[in-house]
């Protein structure tokens, strides 16, 4: 791969590593950074690559590491908020009855293998995650997409395991609910 | 949790969630277990929340 054809499909790449860092920085400034910093990276690294998807690997994986400096940088500034939705109360009480069973009951989403396959799926996925409150989208985007363990979070975003496992959890449920009511309720009526 | 065996939902959707962060106790474990054995709801949402791990995975594929 030539210089020119690299410019070129690291400019084509721009827009998708804007969508995971945005949905993982939840801040259109810091996410800009860090995928100007990517692509400047892979242009000094110079790579060559066989084909397109080792390519889009390969720069995901400075991007996660850009992601990962980026929080280094911030710290105190983005625990802050972490620490205030922490504090909330939220009610999960809506989702079970006294008795303790669940009020609604879940939807079948059947083999992953079949839903992975449509593209659709990832832009309501992406789309869900972006509509978690930014403090909860970030955690749990460290704990699922940058694979951080719990403990390594609650360092970096300075809260306790209590804090974490809450957030985790409501974020789980959340995207729950908003990936059966966009994606496997229409899924289930075809 | 109480004293005995048996778990409601709302603790094992708890229990689910954070078996994906930490590791559960022995005691927690067999609960869990136990609920889900009988407790397709809960059997469900375990499921969902592996899938949606796999999902986020590829996000990037």
């Amino acid at each position: 791969m030539d210089t020119a054809a690299l410019n070129d499909a690291l400019a084509g790449l721009r827009p998708v590593l804007f969508k995971l860092a945005r949905l993982q920085l939840r801040n259109d400034t810091w996410a800009e950074d860090v995928v100007s910093e990517t692509l400047i990276a892979a242009l000094e690294a110079a790579p060559t690559f066989a084909g397109q998807s080792q390519l889009k690997t390969w720069v995901v994986g400075i991007l996660k590491h850009k992601i990962i400096d980026c929080f280094r940088k911030a710290g105190r500034e983005v625990s802050t908020d972490a620490m205030v939705e922490a504090a909330e109360v939220e009610a999960f009480d809506e989702l079970f009855a006294p008795d303790g069973h669940r009020t609604a009951v879940p939807l079948e989403w059947g083999d992953p293998e079949e839903t992975f396959k449509r593209t659709q799926f990832f832009e309501i996925l992406q789309m869900c995650v972006d509509k978690l409150p930014p403090a909860l989208g970030r955690i749990f985007m460290m704990r699922e997409w940058l694979e951080y363990e719990t403990t390594e979070i609650c360092k970096e975003m300075g809260i306790t395991a209590t804090n974490a496992f809450v957030m985790l959890h409501r974020a789980r449920l959340r995207l729950r609910e908003c990936l059966e009511m966009n994606w496997f309720a229409g899924a289930s009526r075809t | 949790m109480n004293g005995n065996w048996k778990i409601t939902c709302r603790e094992a959707h708890v229990l689910l969630s954070e078996r994906m962060d930490r590791e559960l106790g022995i005691a927690e474990t067999l609960r869990l277990r136990a609920h889900l054995l009988i407790c397709a709801v809960c059997t469900k949402v375990g499921k969902q929340m592996d899938f949606m791990r796999q999902a986020i995975r590829q996000l990037d594929r």
